[in-house]
Order: C-alpha cells, then structure tokens, then sequence
C-alpha cells in the first residue's frame, strides 16, 4: 500500500513537472524559428547588463561576476566585467583584444579554437541566430514563461567540454534571457542578461580595449 | 693540489645554506608549530582573480580553491567567462588532474603548478629548524618534496615562504593584506623561471 501510494505521488510530481515544461509541436518550432528570426533580422545593436554565475558542485556558493555587454552588426561583441573587478574582452573582425584592469593583451588562455567557438554560439545566441548552425542537435521546450532551447554539440571535442548549451528566450520580445553552458561534470556557467536595450546608437570606439 | 683545494672551497662557499649566507642565526627550542591557515577553513570558498606573466606574456583568470576535507583540496582554474582550464585534487600525497584543457596540457606546466599549490595548501610543514634574523621574522626550515622551504613568520603569522636551493632563493610566495586568516593577496614568483602568478581575492 504505502508502495502504491509512493507510485501515485511520483506519477503526480513528474505530470506537474512536465506542465510546467513541455517540448514543442513541430508548428509550434516553426513559429518559434520565424519570430526568433524576424527580432535578429531587426537588431543591429544590443545593449544589456549581465549577471555571471559559475557554479562548481564542490562549491558552497557559486562565482557571481557582473558587467555589461554590447553588440553590434555584424560581429562585434564586448564582454566588460565590471564587478568584482575590472575586465573586458572584445571579439572584433575574428581577432580578441583584452584589457584586465588595465594589462592590455591579445593572447588569452582561452584564445583557442574551442573558445573561438564558444563565443560565436554566444554572440549567435544573443542575436538569436542559432538555428543553421548544423554542428548542433536542438531540441526545443516551453513553459509559460519562457521557450527554452538545449544544444547538444555534434563535435566530440567540444563534446567533451560543453555538454549543452541551454538558451532560454522571453515569451514576448522571444529575446535572450539566460544562457547556460553545462559541462560534462554538470558544473556550468549561467549568464543572465538584465536591462537590454535594443537598437539603441552604438559608437564603434566602444569596441576598442 | 692548490687549485683543487680552491676549487673545493670555491663550490663549497657556493654550496652554502641559505641561512648561513643570509647570516640566520639558529634558535634552539620546543618543536614549533608553523601553520598556513589561508586555506584551512572548510566552510570557505577561495576565489582569486589572477594575472598571470609567463615569458612576456600576461593573461588572466580566476582561481578557486577548497578545502573538502583533511589534506584535502582542490584546485580549479577558469577563465573570467568562467571557461575551465584546468581542476586539480590534492588528497594527501596524491595528486589528481581531474580537468585540463588539451592546448594547455603540458607536463612541465602541469608539475609547476603542482608544486605551487602543493606549496600554498600545505597546512603544517614538518619544522626541521629555526633561524631568526635582526629583523622581526622567524624562520622555520621544512622539506617538502625534496625542496627546502623557509616559512617566515612574524608575530607568530606567517607571510611568506621561501623555496632556496642551497644558498640561493628559488621562488617565493607572499601572503599580504591579511585579515582573519585569510590572505587578501599572494604573489608567487619564480627566480629561474619568467613566471609570476598574482592573486587578488575577489
């Protein structure tokens, strides 16, 4: 009895859960694809804030960094950490320039093909310009508040360090919100954007470290 | 004959303890306790933002270090868009590479900061003597791993420690703007190798 009883909340948990997250139709990705694509295609400037978190599961807390981003057509990207310490890294015309808190550099631990394409599924993520990228399986979700789209990378390599890449997209502006980068371990980093400003004048001299 | 004897006395002088060089004079007392409590407190997350200078380059990251039990700790290194370069254990005597990202997989990378960390998470170093100078530091001699170290401590807390080879400084690690045992900032530099790592508590 108490078997069947457990059986019956379990049932009742996991149809609640699938309530609150369901995968889409095929019309329903479909649609999703064209608003996506319609709000890239009328962005030429991104402004917003972000909240970093990185979480280690050996951790008590996870790392919260903050800063802004900007965007601009076509591939200009700046990352500027702006708390708890100075730091900004700008992706321009394929090359990255890095200034840390005030050491300017072009070389970076990172500046390897692997992060090279981690930051352009980031920059594509932002603009929401995702989905021809074959080097991906997607699969897609919706809840009441938001779509959610996981990645899984086809590559072995990248494989091997970026488990999924998990956007998740506002119901209404069908924007960016968060992403996530889970790593095989489950540790992963979470970026939260806050405050996005769209289309609002940029000036080149922004991109410069 | 007497260029030989020159000779000796030659490699000798050159071969002369670090205290004696430095004229430490030794003190004879109860067996010490030295302890290195920067990443003692089980309940902390260390975080550090580093720069990093090696062979006239610089880069930057974020180290994070914990303790998860008794000689226990790891050690993770991220970039500042928190992609991982490297995550390693250190349980005892072992050491374990639990992460380390292909361009950066080097083996003498991989030994340099195994004995750098080896260095700045071990808790009680086996004291073996102590010198003090006219200043105010103490000086306590252990061997870890084949290599003689010097912590240097004043009013009993320790700031920095100092890897010689014979009469000569190797590198050296310094612990400063110290508050509650925990180290605000710690410079590691390497007197053989152009390799300095700073880290800035965040």
């Amino acid at each position: 009895m108490r078997n069947l009883l457990f059986l019956v909340v379990l049932i009742a948990h996991t149809s609640l859960l699938l309530a609150q997250e369901s995968k889409m139709n095929n019309t329903e990705i479909a649609e999703f694809k064209a608003k996506i694509n319609e709000t890239s295609k009328a962005t030429t400037t991104i402004q917003s804030n972000f909240t970093q978190y990185k979480h280690l599961d050996f951790l008590s807390n996870d790392i919260t960094t903050q800063g802004k981003m900007a965007f601009k057509v076509p591939n200009m990207v700046k990352w500027e950490y702006t708390e708890p310490f100075k730091y900004s890294i700008i992706f321009k015309e394929d090359k990255l320039t890095i200034n840390d808190s005030g050491t300017k550099s072009n070389m970076d631990l990172g500046n390897s093909a692997l992060f090279k394409k981690l930051n352009q599924l980031i920059v594509n993520s932002v603009k929401g310009n995702l989905f021809q990228d074959s080097d991906f399986t997607m699969s897609y979700f919706k809840s009441s508040k938001y779509y959610k789209v996981i990645f899984i990378p086809k590559d072995e390599k990248i494989k091997s360090y970026i488990a999924s890449f998990i956007l998740f997209f506002d119901k209404e502006q069908a924007d960016v919100m968060e992403v996530k980068m889970v790593e095989p371990t489950n540790d992963y980093t979470r970026i939260v954007f806050s405050d996005r400003l769209i289309n609002k004048p940029l000036d080149n001299e922004v991109f410069t470290n | 004959m007497k260029y030989l004897l020159i000779s000796l006395s030659l490699l000798l002088f050159a071969c002369a303890s670090f205290p004696k060089k430095n004229n430490l004079e030794r003190i004879n007392s109860d067996t010490p306790a030295v302890i290195n409590p920067y990443f003692s407190d089980l309940s902390m997350d260390y975080i550090y933002k580093a720069k990093i200078n090696f062979a006239e380059k610089s880069f930057g990251g974020i180290f994070v270090i914990k303790k998860l039990g008794p000689e226990n700790h790891r050690v993770v290194f991220t970039t500042e868009m928190g992609n991982k370069l490297f995550d390693f254990s250190f349980i005892k005597d072992e050491f374990r590479i639990n992460f380390i990202l292909s361009e950066i997989d080097k083996k003498i990378l991989i030994n340099l900061l195994r004995r750098d960390f080896t260095v700045l998470t071990n808790e009680n170093p086996n004291i073996l003597q102590q010198f003090r100078t006219l200043g105010d530091s103490i000086f306590f001699e252990t061997r870890i791993k084949n290599n003689t170290y010097f912590y240097l401590t004043v009013d009993e807390r320790l700031h920095k420690i100092l890897e010689t080879k014979g009469s000569k400084e190797k590198s050296d690690y310094i612990f400063t703007e110290i508050e509650n045992d925990h180290a605000g900032e710690i410079k590691i530099r390497h007197k053989n190798i152009k390799l300095t790592i700073d880290l800035k508590a965040i």
